[in-house]
């Protein structure tokens, strides 16, 4: 239990797909000017990258590595086009407002990059884990940034006016570099994090061996 | 070799796979997303043409003539008695990528309305385009594409001069203006070569060839 607690936090902080490992920056950038794009975003992300780590997983014995990058593909292309298909039948707004982004999906690297470097090699459980804490992960930084953004770029929040009306809003942080700042700042937050984590933890172990 | 054909065997089997399952959701989801564009295409015709009882699709018969912009589709609204005018769904290039608008033409060569269906512009600046909450005359309440009601087509369609610009979005702006231009004299021209109202499906099919002759030395329309 500890174990996958574990895997599930990494994803969260200490490996952060986004703010540590620096994968799937592309669509982290490119979505976060509303806040409604991001949750979107990651659930959409977070929904293709379970599926894809369940199958991995379980057919691991089954993918002989030469060919496991055009598997991983396949598995990979055919969750999103799943995802893209369901959003435009029955999600017509949000697959209105995230059409271009549904189909980078699957060249999101977070998904390649998990899928490679830990389902095909670990079991089931694990890599369930693994997917929600990372697909999490991905969630949380990219509502956070959207959320700055949107308020402070547009004065709303999820569409709702949220600044005074004599707010004028601050275009920078809807345009890319507005977005690479916020980004910059969420890494720092989250490095800060990371490090108090690990100060506590040795503490904790200093604790125990004394 | 042998060892090859067997990853290919692997690699096939995979793929069969995978185009099943999505044979299977395409075919669960096909009509869902068919009745949601369709409803989505009903209410923007609706919004340009109040009165439409019904259209028909018109689409071979109206030909873009310019590079830059093509037509997707084409549609002659009619009331119950007669037509309304024309609808045409142009997609052309804007600052951020495709753009795609519905334009109208009214039988008085004036526009209808016109509606952004899709644009991939800057949020918080040429994506206002789409906002029904941002108006470039504030005083009076209209949007970016709500300037265009009622304007003739003899009318300059210049940005900043007869037409109000988005702010900081003069890309975005002068690029649907064009569009919104392209359409409408296109559907005006179609009008034009139509000037009898159609009444049998055959006066119907002998206007439509008159009318693809004169569109017939357009070039091809563009689109990379």
């Amino acid at each position: 239990m500890k174990k996958l607690w574990n895997i599930f936090k990494a994803g969260l902080v200490t490996d952060n797909p986004l703010l540590i490992l620096m994968i799937g920056l592309c669509s982290a950038l490119a979505v976060t000017s509303t806040v409604s794009n991001g949750i979107g975003m990651g659930l959409a992300m977070t929904f293709v990258l379970l599926f894809s780590e369940i199958f991995v997983s379980t057919f691991r014995k089954a993918i002989p590595s030469s060919v496991r990058m055009p598997i991983f593909l396949i598995i990979i292309g055919g969750f999103t086009t799943i995802v893209d298909l369901v959003l435009k039948a029955y999600f017509p707004e949000l697959s209105k407002s995230m059409g271009v982004f549904i189909p980078l999906i699957v060249v999101n690297c977070i998904i390649m990059g998990r899928v490679e470097a830990f389902s095909y090699k670990q079991k089931l459980v694990d890599s369930i884990f693994d997917a929600l804490g990372m697909g999490l992960g991905y969630t949380w930084v990219l509502v956070g940034m959207s959320a700055f953004r949107e308020v402070l770029g547009n004065g709303t929040f999820l569409g709702v006016q949220v600044m005074p009306q004599s707010y004028q809003p601050i275009l920078f942080f809807i345009l890319p570099p507005g977005g690479f700042l916020i980004f910059g700042l969420f890494i720092a937050f989250n490095i800060w994090m990371k490090n108090r984590m690990a100060l506590k933890a040795e503490a904790a172990a200093a604790k125990e061996n004394a | 070799m042998k060892g090859n054909a067997r990853l290919g065997l692997i690699l096939a089997v995979f793929a069969a796979i995978g185009c099943g399952t999505l044979a299977v959701v395409q075919g669960i989801t096909a009509p869902a997303i068919a009745m949601q564009s369709e409803k989505a295409l009903n209410e923007s015709l609706k919004k340009l043409f109040p009165e439409a009882a019904s259209f028909e699709d018109i689409t071979e018969t109206l030909k873009s003539t310019s590079k830059t912009v093509s037509f997707e589709k084409a549609y002659l609204v009619k009331s119950a008695a007669a037509p309304l005018g024309v609808a045409v769904k142009a997609v052309g290039s804007s600052y951020g990528g495709a753009a795609k608008l519905l334009v109208g033409v009214g039988l008085t060569r004036n526009i209808a309305g016109v509606t952004v269906l899709e644009l991939a512009d800057t949020a918080g600046l040429g994506q206002n385009a789409m906002n029904d909450a941002y108006y470039v005359n504030k005083a009076e309440k209209i949007t970016f594409p709500g300037q265009f009601k009622g304007k003739y087509l003899t009318d300059a369609f210049e940005v900043k001069k007869d037409v109000v610009a988005i702010t900081a979005a003069t890309i975005s702006s002068k690029a649907l203006t064009e569009i919104v231009k392209t359409a409408a004299d296109a559907a005006a021209a179609w009008l034009e070569n139509q000037a009898a109202p159609v009444a049998t499906p055959a006066d119907q099919a002998a206007a439509a060839a008159s009318g693809a002759p004169a569109q017939a030395g357009a070039a091809p329309t563009g689109g990379k």
